[in-house]
């Protein structure tokens, strides 16, 4: 890990609350599943960094995608090209891949790591398929870099379309066969959904939580996996779907 | 930063307090470096570390959210996540010891009996230990410890009975007047004093209209709390060590003008693992 001074070298609109920050960035090399502890205020109002997830890397531009929620991504939404921000990271276990048939499971702002994801799976010439439910339709992003890069891209929304459908209703009939493995992101209450479907692939969940200092520290970040609180900075964020309970309890 | 600049800042800031002699006065707090094996460039560099709080049997922790962000601050409640003294002492503290940085464990018990048990294993391999008494994330010991001056006082006599290495008592300022425990502490037997553990605090949820979190706040918003503690404290004659918000070096010398003669970085490593280096070099230039 090391600490960054980067400038944004480009901002970019993609709805209303979501934004992409680019960087021009010769730091060590990110991997899926890897996110950056972004700090949003150089005073100490709000006091934590934001983990926000590689959505992109190529040729040394980094690009962030964030969705505004709070107080934090909102004075982040307001950075312009030119200003600058202290990164942290790259943060996470790095993860590889399988070169199997996978299907990427995207719900909402979840396609942002997924994204770098196929990017990488792309690189490597692993044929995977793409799964991308929103709430809304217009709230869509990375289309045709993914149409380009996936076998086949199915887009749900739960509003916009004349079929509504959400990704679990949409994963529930689709056929399973073809593909060996599964890597999905989104809302707790979407994995929480595909984890009770039992899916017949091995899955792996990207996750997120708020968190402390991002390296495993502070063991602020914990989810129950096999029985024991880990921490998803450092031995996830990328954890196989089947192995989480997130009916937490105290231990 | 190169050799020279090292050489300079442990010849300005070497202190020697408990009869130990330390490169520097910014330690790491409990709690908020895990065991310092981490970034060990930056455990080396500190004057000392204490350890995440060691119980007797070892704990999962709270259940997540553990962390809260709140303005100039954050809530934790971790729940002191830890493997355990047995487990600490066959597999972490063997790698600690190779750190070159003082270690001091920081004990967490939640009867007498289990400070005493759990000092009593870890013997004397380690530089000293921090007895937590003011844990807010915790329903026995921990902070109903730090408030009754008896109990403290019971807990600090019933350790300094086995252990010599110096004894720190780390205390709350949860509705009660540390100076009165404290007084009681160094009474029994305490070699220093650490103040101020985390305030209470909380949360709400305003969807689901329930607590989000509940536990211990930290941060620059206790900076001033913690200072006007450490002061009050002044005239106590060992060492006190204070901890609350520190985030530079003006912050720690600040400490040091109200009577410390060390302090603690907490909360500013999680905002930057690397800020006790750059506190330490600061602090250089207000003492050199």
């Amino acid at each position: 890990m090391r600490s960054y001074r980067l400038k944004i070298a480009r901002r970019t609109t993609y709805t209303e609350n979501i934004f992409g920050l680019e960087f021009k960035y010769g730091g060590i090399k990110p991997w899926p599943g890897q996110f950056f502890h972004v700090r949003v205020d150089e005073g100490v109002e709000l006091f934590l960094n934001r983990p926000i997830s590689v959505a992109s890397y190529k040729r040394g531009h980094l690009l962030l995608v964030v969705k505004i929620v709070g107080r934090g991504t909102k004075v982040l939404s307001m950075k312009k090209a030119g200003d600058y921000l202290t990164l942290f990271g790259p943060f996470g276990r790095r993860f590889r891949p399988v070169h199997k048939k996978s299907l990427i499971i995207a719900g909402g702002i979840g396609i942002a790591p997924l994204h770098f994801l196929a990017e990488y799976m792309a690189g490597c010439n692993i044929d995977f398929d793409v799964l991308y439910g929103v709430r809304n339709k217009d709230e869509f992003i990375f289309r045709s870099d993914l149409k380009r890069m996936a076998s086949r891209v199915t887009f749900v929304a739960e509003r916009g379309y004349k079929d509504k459908e959400t990704v679990v209703a949409r994963i529930r009939r689709m056929d399973l066969n073809d593909f060996s493995v599964g890597y999905a992101c989104g809302p707790r209450e979407m994995l929480m959904a595909l984890q009770e479907l039992n899916l017949p692939i091995t899955t792996y969940a990207f996750c997120e939580d708020f968190m402390g200092c991002g390296c495993g520290l502070c063991l602020g970040c914990a989810i129950m996996h096999k029985g024991v609180y880990r921490r998803i900075c450092v031995d996830g964020p990328v954890l196989n779907l089947g192995d989480i309970d997130f009916e937490v309890q105290n231990l | 930063m190169t050799a020279r600049f090292l050489t300079l800042e442990i010849l300005i800031l070497k202190c020697r307090i408990f009869d130990i002699e330390f490169k520097n006065p910014v330690f790491l707090a409990s709690g908020t470096f895990e065991y310092g094996l981490i970034y060990r460039n930056v455990t080396n560099r500190a004057g000392a570390i204490c350890t995440k709080g060691i119980t007797a049997r070892p704990r999962g922790g709270n259940p997540p959210p553990r962390i809260f962000e709140t303005a100039c601050g954050l809530i934790n409640s971790v729940g002191l996540e830890n493997p355990g003294v047995d487990v600490f002492c066959k597999e972490t503290l063997p790698r600690m010891q190779r750190l070159k940085t003082r270690i001091f464990v920081n004990v967490a018990g939640f009867t007498i009996d289990e400070f005493v048990e759990i000092v009593g294993k870890i013997g004397p391999r380690v530089d000293g230990f921090e007895l937590n008494v003011s844990c807010p994330n915790v329903d026995m010991g921990g902070v109903s410890f730090g408030r009754d001056p008896d109990v403290c006082a019971e807990v600090v006599a019933r350790v300094r009975a086995v252990t010599k290495l110096p004894l720190i008592v780390k205390l709350t300022a949860n509705f009660c007047d540390p100076l009165v425990v404290a007084r009681r502490c160094v009474e029994a037997g305490a070699d220093g004093i650490s103040l101020i553990n985390t305030l209470h605090g909380m949360a709400f949820d305003l969807k689901k209209r329930e607590v989000l979190i509940q536990g211990g706040l930290s941060g620059p918003a206790i900076k001033p709390f913690a200072l006007y503690c450490v002061h009050r404290l002044k005239d106590i004659d060992v060492p006190i060590i204070g901890v609350g918000g520190i985030m530079s070096g003006a912050d720690a010398y600040e400490f040091l003008l109200a009577g410390a003669s060390a302090v603690e970085i907490g909360s500013a490593i999680l905002r930057d693992p690397f800020s006790p280096l750059r506190i330490i070099k600061e602090l250089k230039r207000y003492t050199g």
